[in-house]
């Protein structure tokens, strides 16, 4: 099966891991990656505003360090990379993304503990269920 | 009857405290908006109002407590909101987000200087008996050098990512891309903004009177001391805007935002939060304070900064510690101490 337009996404852990596999994916073939970042903004009641704007301005630098070491991580003649830097429900907005660009598949990390599954909430399980495209989902964590 | 006044005073604590952190959100909100307009550095506006932004309701709580003659309770709510921020919050997140990273920087400047200060306050309960107008000067100063450091190291910050900033945007076919923001327009100090900031300053009064005046009641129909109200149920409600910073930028993965907000706001309560009202009156200090609640205090700092140093992490064990060491002071003081 040949990918012509994959979506990558990552907060920045495992990007090495995730990168990988998905260019043993891509092997040669002209793709397109589009690389996305999502700023989760939603901050509980009583969140100060001025705490809520640093936490905003704080994840969308990281965000673009991120897409900046995907596009390294990305660089060969048979890729074109694109990326996205997005402010919202990380789920929902990598579903948005990947319908509206079309993508032929999408490539996250997943692999919290059960403990953190329940304390935390997973990003990759709620896409699971609404992505419009193939996922190749990447065990990240460290047996 | 009875009943119902104790339900009323419940409400008025709780409304209070809403009242309390929302108002103190607005304040600081339109004071910066408007010392942005004057032209005070942002640099300076965004470390003074992370680093105040979550502490008000304490300030505000021990300055009403100082002026309306319970002193106590000042006390209680600025050394409980210390122990509960670091052993309680700080454990709690931990437990939750699994692992709180921290820079070597933040524990070594923030951290000295939260222990610092929790020492020299106990310096002066124990020499003096006393946080009067001499430990108020002090407190300011010291809390004026660390504000100092903090503008200092943020300026070196921003020259660093300014060097460092290369922003290449490329929009995918057929997709979209975030763009740069646009110069925002100059505005104007207008009367809304200074209607919202007296609305704010207003509402931070009368809601940490209320929170006093409820929490006071509370403990004397309670027959609780004063001390106790202060240490625990008005320095946790206080603490409400730490605890969801501190657990949301953990969860987020912000770990010097989460252990900073703790530390920063540890320096603020005992500097500002007992050194502002101690110039309007000498805050006399009770014997368990000093031989118990302040070295607690301290032990916590410790073991918190002991705990980080070890893998410059706080992991889910370690917040189970913290929560228990919580715990157990919180058994020890109420039903062993009193």
């Amino acid at each position: 099966m040949v990918y012509k337009k994959i979506l990558v996404t990552s907060t920045g852990e495992y990007l090495d891991q995730i990168a990988k596999e998905t260019m043993e994916i891509i092997a040669d073939w002209d793709t397109d990656v589009i690389g996305v970042y999502v700023v989760e903004t939603s901050t509980p009641f009583l969140t100060p505003k001025k705490v809520k704007e640093m936490m905003v301005t704080e994840l969308t630098q990281r965000g673009k360090q991120v897409l900046d070491a995907m596009e390294e991580k990305f660089r060969a003649p048979n890729i074109h990379f694109s990326r996205i830097l997005k402010e919202g429900d990380p789920a929902d907005e990598i579903v948005k993304i990947a319908e509206k660009n079309d993508v032929d598949l999408l490539v996250m990390g997943t692999g919290k503990s059960i403990v953190d599954k329940h304390l935390l909430g997973s990003v990759s399980e709620k896409v699971v269920h609404s992505a419009p495209c193939t996922i190749l989902l990447i065990r990240t964590v460290s047996e | 009857m009875f009943m119902l006044w104790i339900i009323a005073l419940v409400t008025i604590l709780i409304v209070s405290l809403i009242i309390v952190i929302k108002a103190a959100d607005i304040f600081v909100d339109k004071i910066v908006e408007i010392g942005g307009i004057i032209g005070i550095s942002e640099i300076i506006l965004g470390v003074t109002a992370s680093a105040i932004g979550t502490s008000l309701p304490e300030f505000g709580s021990a300055v009403m407590a100082a002026l309306f003659n319970s002193p106590d309770l000042g006390v209680g709510v600025v050394i409980g909101s210390n122990i509960w921020n670091i052993a309680g919050i700080l454990g709690i997140s931990a437990i939750f987000a699994g692992t709180i990273r921290s820079s070597p920087k933040g524990i070594t400047r923030d951290g000295a200087f939260t222990l610092l200060t929790a020492f020299i306050l106990l310096g002066f309960m124990y020499f003096r008996g006393v946080v009067d107008i001499y430990a108020s000067i002090i407190f300011v100063i010291v809390y004026s050098i660390y504000l100092w450091i903090l503008i200092r190291d943020q300026k070196k910050e921003v020259e660093k990512n300014k060097a460092d900033k290369q922003e290449k945007i490329v929009t995918p076919k057929g997709g979209d891309a975030i763009a740069d923001h646009p110069p925002e327009e100059k505005k104007k100090i207008g009367f809304g903004m200074i209607a919202w900031s007296l609305v704010g300053l207003a509402g931070l009064i009368v809601g940490c009177r209320l929170l006093v005046y409820s929490g006071t009641e509370l403990a004397i129909i309670a027959n609780i001391p004063q001390m106790i109200m202060g240490l625990f149920t008005l320095a946790i409600g206080t603490s409400i805007p730490e605890l969801v910073v501190t657990f949301n930028s953990a969860r987020k993965g912000l770990h010097d935002l989460s252990i900073g907000t703790i530390l920063g706001s540890n320096t603020f309560n005992i500097m500002i939060g007992l050194g502002i009202p101690a110039i309007f009156m000498s805050v006399p200090i009770e014997h368990l304070s000093y031989t118990f609640d302040a070295p607690v205090m301290i032990f916590v700092t410790v073991l918190v900064l002991l705990l980080i140093k070890r893998g410059m992490k706080l992991t889910r064990v370690d917040g189970f510690i913290l929560a228990l060491t919580y715990i157990t002071y919180a058994v020890l003081r109420i039903y062993v101490l009193g």
